[in-house]
């Protein structure tokens, strides 16, 4: 290399700001298809999270718990506001919903069979209720989906707790969207359709045309049920506020919100970048609403959207949150490594794809355990933070644990900046 | 036969009883319905119930055995996810009748408002007056049988199942991704077979069927621009 050339910037070193490399791929794709793009996983792009607040340790203003000798107490209660049998989990870490037909039978078992190993509870997600995953589940949560693909009054009669879902954080405001790749003579057969068409699911449920209804389809489950088991609804992060207050009003156990960091089987790249809000701020906004309401400590609120770790548990009970929920990290645990393309059904590690041939890469108890590991892992990170705080019952975290890092988490959150009282925003609860 | 009076009983105490009855009782017949919301949620058996009267939202959701008579009006939902038994509806339903039923039947003689059977995945939904919008909107599975005028958007999305219509313009009304053929032979046949059973006297020479356009991807335009029409010929 010459001298001259050294001092000269060369054209493709440049950064050229919103010209990102993706950014021009997706400009080619669209110049050459006139179709918006699909992509699995959910959105890439970083959002404020959990890791932009801190946890404040016990030193003199209160006694710290020994990390190894002493308890903590794990286990979680919810939906109890109205539910004779309210679901109880050893950890406050659940299996959030992901359907067969978006992952693979295989999949759907070894995550069932790790519910069992740490006593938590999965969720069967759309298109129906395996038998096996309900054979090796420990909890079963039954989702009431917008399509109804695969829902009887059989699997109201199988769950511990149901769920109604009226969007995702990963594509709020869209419908499920199983690709053809996925959509075998089984799974053609096990959700009533065409087999190897694209199903672009139902995006509103057909007997929940707003709030009032809601109240009454409420009631109706309450009949259906006899008051047995907590009634959810999952709502994507968005109007948060208003919506948990909804929520709420309609007679709901228990209130899941989903941030836009979660994850999905396929979706409208365009959608998952930029509908909804990340988790964190939802939780706080939903506590808020529960606070302002006075029902706080009557409706479990169940945060879900990014969740990776211990620490992420930690801060989300801190925040508020009663309990938290994971799909990505479950895949990730059994082998998966967010390639972004579980919409194309050709997942090597036999998750997200119903291949006959893929599918046998997946060991289903050694999934199972692995997820099991994982979620056992989380669950000690959350208590060596629970117990450096000086708590013990992880529930017992706290707004005034924590410290926000930056000042966009300070203003999201209402938690004071580091080395200060100060809160840029609305305070949060504690002076 | 018994009565049942739901003067000033809400739905969690009227459907007790009626389960209450149910396994006993063969007719019952229900009085004062003051358009209850949610009633007959999720009975199973064999009677039959006879409300002399309209009822609310969701009638007979989630059944699953027993016939329901209603001599007047449902509200919205009627039939929400039902899986089997009848629900005669003798005057006209709300919108979203039958929504993602799975079996049973559905018989509303009047009039249905709009996206009625929407998402259904089984059994028989039957209109004899005029329905709404998007009749049979995303259905999965069953039999949509409509006697009257259907409006715009009929069948959108169909992945399985089957609208028959007698409605002559019913190629105007057409939602995306199906189209319409002659029905079959053995088609008109199961027809006649429920008219007399429901009483229905009309002949069945006239249906047309409605089923998915094709298999493999349903087609979505997302963007219609309009002013290229202007310039073609």
């Amino acid at each position: 290399m010459t001298g001259k050339e050294d001092k000269q910037t060369k054209a493709k070193d440049v950064q050229r700001g919103v010209w990102s490399p993706e950014t021009i791929a997706n400009i080619k794709i669209a110049a050459e298809t006139g179709k918006h793009r699909i992509r699995g996983c959910g959105t890439p792009r970083k959002f404020p999270n959990f890791d932009d607040l801190l946890v404040l340790p016990s030193q003199l203003t209160r006694m710290a718990i020994d990390t190894y000798r002493e308890d903590c107490k794990t286990q979680t209660v919810l939906g109890a506001r109205y539910a004779k049998k309210p679901l109880i989990l050893e950890t406050p870490i659940m299996i959030s919903g992901m359907s067969y037909g978006a992952i693979s039978k295989e999949a759907k078992i070894a995550l069932a069979k790790a519910t069992s190993i740490v006593g938590t509870s999965i969720n069967n997600g759309e298109g129906g209720l395996l038998a096996e995953e309900r054979a090796n589940s420990y909890k079963q949560v039954v989702q009431i989906l917008p399509s109804r693909i695969g829902f009887s009054l059989k699997s109201i009669q199988a769950a511990d707790a149901l769920e109604i879902i009226t969007g995702i954080g990963a594509k709020p405001g869209l419908s499920g969207h199983l690709m053809g790749s996925k959509i075998t003579k089984e799974i053609a057969a096990f959700r009533q359709l065409p087999e190897g068409i694209d199903l672009h699911s139902h995006p509103r449920h057909g007997d929940i045309f707003g709030a009032d209804d809601l109240c009454l389809k409420v009631a109706e489950l309450r009949d259906v049920t006899d008051n047995q088991i907590p009634i959810f609804i999952k709502i994507a992060a968005g109007r948060t506020w208003e919506d948990v207050k909804i929520a709420v009003k309609a007679g709901v156990d228990g209130i899941v919100v989903d941030g836009a960091e979660g994850g999905t089987g396929a979706a409208p790249v365009i959608a998952a970048n930029n509908i909804g809000i990340p988790a964190m701020p939802a939780l706080v906004q939903a506590v808020r609403s529960l606070e302002d309401m006075g029902v706080k400590d009557e409706v479990s609120l169940v945060i879900s959207g990014g969740i990776k770790d211990g620490a992420d548990v930690a801060k989300a009970l801190a925040l508020g949150a009663d309990a938290v929920a994971i799909g990505t990290g479950a895949m990730v645990a059994m082998g998966c490594v967010v390639c972004l393309r579980c919409h194309e059904g050709r997942c090597a590690f036999g998750i997200g794809t119903q291949d006959p041939e893929l599918r046998k890469n997946l060991d289903i108890d050694q999934a199972a355990q692995r997820v099991a590991n994982y979620i056992q892992a989380m669950t000690y990170e959350a208590v060596v933070i629970a117990k450096a705080a000086g708590k013990t019952q992880l529930q017992s975290m706290e707004r005034e644990d924590l410290r926000s890092l930056t000042l966009e988490a300070c203003a999201m959150t209402g938690v004071p900046l580091i080395g200060s009282n100060y809160v840029f925003g609305e305070r949060f609860g504690f002076c | 036969m018994v009565r049942l009076d739901l003067l000033g009983m809400g739905s969690r105490e009227v459907n007790r009883k009626l389960k209450e009855m149910l396994g006993s009782e063969s007719e019952i017949d229900v009085v004062n319905p003051h358009s209850i919301h949610n009633f007959a949620t999720a009975l199973a058996g064999g009677a039959t119930i006879t409300v002399h009267g309209s009822t609310g939202f969701y009638t007979g959701g989630f059944l699953d055995g027993p016939t329901v008579i209603v001599k007047g009006n449902t509200g919205w939902y009627t039939g929400d996810n039902m899986s089997g038994g009848e629900i005669i509806v003798e005057m006209n339903t709300g919108s979203n009748a039958g929504p993602s039923m799975l079996g049973g039947t559905l018989l509303v003689r009047g009039n249905s408002g709009s996206r009625a059977a929407y998402g259904m995945k089984g059994g028989n939904f039957i209109v004899c007056g005029n329905v709404g919008r998007w009749l049979g909107q995303m259905t999965l599975g069953g039999r949509i049988i409509a006697l009257g005028e259907v409006g715009q958007g009929v069948g959108e999305s169909v992945y399985n199942g089957v609208i028959h219509v007698v409605d002559p313009g019913v190629e105007e009304k057409l939602g995306g991704n199906v189209r319409v053929i002659p029905i079959e032979d053995r088609e008109k046949k199961e027809i006649e077979v429920i008219f007399k059973k429901y009483g229905i006297e009309r002949g069945v020479d006239d249906f047309r069927s409605i089923v998915p356009k094709i298999y493999g991807r349903h087609q979505y335009v997302l963007f219609k621009p309009t002013h290229l029409k202007a310039v073609q010929p």
